[in-house]
């Protein structure tokens, strides 16, 4: 493998080649990542919409009492909807259990840490540019990119320490577990795990259904694909990983543009710096 | 609507327990706990003046009862008669509410792990029979009724015979067992038996003082960056992304 080859960071594209990229596809997510996406969104937002009604003491309450009166009338009753809180919850452990038990040399192996959760250098300067282009104030472009940008980065590592929080509290408020003490700590932990987790989820789900420029992002949780353009542009690095998967850099390299003559690329030559 | 109360005739009561076994046997209260205890003063004075009370420790179905406010779930709620009810399907036993009770009312069935309390034998009312404890008293000290109906024994008591609560300058919640007989016995029974101010558990402090303000600011401060953004990206017009 040539690595003095394999470029560092994205450049621009003649219109033929963007369109070329544009027609295929890269695969980004296994389907078992998608139905795990999708039935954690499902849960979540139920968990939420009921949570939020089972918290009514003005001292504690979030949501004002209309809201909590009309979950309450949805479900027939506030045991109802405990009930369903708790039932939900706990389906929730186990299919994530299930997850775990055969999945967790792939999911949560160290090469997937590393990629999927560890920030580096271009992570903590795309946070600071991606901020300031979402307010406006700069147009300089985005620091390249692995497989997850940083945001999606802090938010995985976001929900990966409050998961378990939030399952462990659970299970202790729902089985009364350990006397009161810890009951009373488990229900503020549990709040506060969920609070941040819909902070952080808030911005999940802004940058994936409304913001334009990661919709391809959104419909990959659906098709388990992107389109190379897509990954060439927002995330370069893991588009790199792709193509040297593919074998791209070992093969005979157009000496011009640093990229085999097969495959759309940049425009220029790129030398790493 | 009714606002029921019991009084306990302090000269009659010779704390015999009889009303504490009545309760534990129809509510099925575990042993070693109780929904209500009569509990002695410490006997005073020098002989032949001697002086002890009794005091009745059950839930006295405060007009402004701290637990209400204090429990999460709404697992505990006053109803329209002033009858202090817990919802044992709601109830997920964190606590908060026995250390809200100034009179320490409440307990933690070791079984259902959930909180139990006197409600006035709410399901007995319900069919029309006095509470347990009332119908048992071996001496008839106790009386219940309602305090709105000028013909029952509990308003003559506490608006004629000057029943007293057991309230101090510090806590006033409104308790509606009252205390009838000599004035000399009710101060000692209030001097052994004082009610605590109502507490907030740590937990319930960090939660309503730390947490809910801090889970609230970063959820508006979130929302309002987000607004900003998608006010960019209207004013800009929506592109894609190749462009």
């Amino acid at each position: 493998m040539r690595t003095d080859a394999v470029p560092v960071r994205p450049l621009p594209l003649t219109s033929e080649q963007a369109e070329a990229m544009l027609q295929r596809h890269v695969k980004k997510h296994h389907i078992a990542i998608i139905l795990l996406h999708w039935f954690n969104a499902l849960v979540w937002g139920s968990e939420l919409l009921t949570g939020l009604a089972l918290i009514s003491s003005p001292l504690f309450r979030v949501a004002p009492s209309w809201y909590i009166s009309l979950v309450e009338g949805i479900f027939g009753s506030r045991a109802n909807v405990l009930q369903i809180h708790v039932a939900l919850g706990l389906s929730w452990i186990g299919v994530y259990l299930v997850y775990g038990i055969f999945g967790f040399r792939t999911y949560l192996s160290r090469e997937v840490l590393q990629h999927e959760i560890a920030l580096d250098r271009d992570d903590v300067r795309w946070l600071i540019v991606r901020t300031q282009r979402i307010l406006g104030w700069t147009s300089e472009p985005l620091p390249p990119q692995g497989i997850y940008n940083a945001g999606q980065k802090l938010f995985a590592f976001l929900v990966y320490t409050m998961i378990p929080v939030v399952m462990a509290s659970g299970v202790v408020m729902a089985f009364r577990l350990f006397g009161t003490q810890v009951v009373g700590w488990a229900v503020v932990v549990h709040f506060g795990a969920a609070g941040l987790v819909v902070s952080g989820l808030m911005i999940h789900v802004y940058m994936g259904a409304v913001f334009p420029e990661e919709k391809p992002a959104f419909f990959s949780m659906i098709t388990g694909t992107v389109n190379e353009l897509y990954a060439y542009s927002h995330h370069f690095k893991w588009w790199t990983i792709v193509k040297a998967e593919e074998g791209v850099w070992d093969r005979q390299h157009d000496d011009e543009t640093g990229h085999p003559a097969d495959i759309a690329g940049p425009t220029e030559p790129v030398r790493p710096e | 609507m009714a606002r029921y109360a019991m009084v306990t005739d302090l000269t009659k009561c010779v704390a015999c327990q009889a009303c504490t076994v009545a309760c534990n046997a129809e509510w099925g209260v575990p042993a070693g706990y109780a929904r209500t205890r009569v509990r002695s003063t410490p006997i005073s004075g020098t002989f032949p003046h001697l002086a002890s009370g009794v005091y009745v420790a059950q839930c006295n179905q405060c007009d402004r009862p701290p637990c209400v406010e204090a429990c999460p779930s709404g697992a505990t709620s006053q109803g329209a008669n002033g009858i202090v009810e817990v919802d044992k399907s709601l109830c997920i036993g964190c606590g908060f509410c026995l250390d809200a009770c100034p009179y320490d009312a409440r307990y933690i069935n070791p079984v259902t792990k959930k909180v139990d309390k006197c409600d006035f034998c709410l399901a007995r009312l319900e069919r029309g029979a006095e509470p347990a404890c009332v119908t048992t008293c071996t001496a008839h000290a106790k009386y219940f009724g309602d305090l709105e109906d000028r013909h029952s024994d509990v308003f003559k008591m506490v608006y004629a015979m000057g029943a007293r609560r057991m309230e101090t300058s510090r806590v006033r919640v409104g308790p509606n067992v009252y205390y009838a007989g000599e004035q000399a016995r009710a101060d000692l029974v209030m001097a052994a038996f004082p009610p605590r101010p109502p507490r907030l558990l740590a937990a319930g402090e960090a939660w309503s003082r730390v947490l809910k303000p801090l889970v609230l600011a970063a959820v508006g401060a979130t929302f309002v960056g987000q607004a900003v953004a998608f006010f960019n990206q209207l004013r800009n017009g929506e592109k894609d992304f190749e462009d």
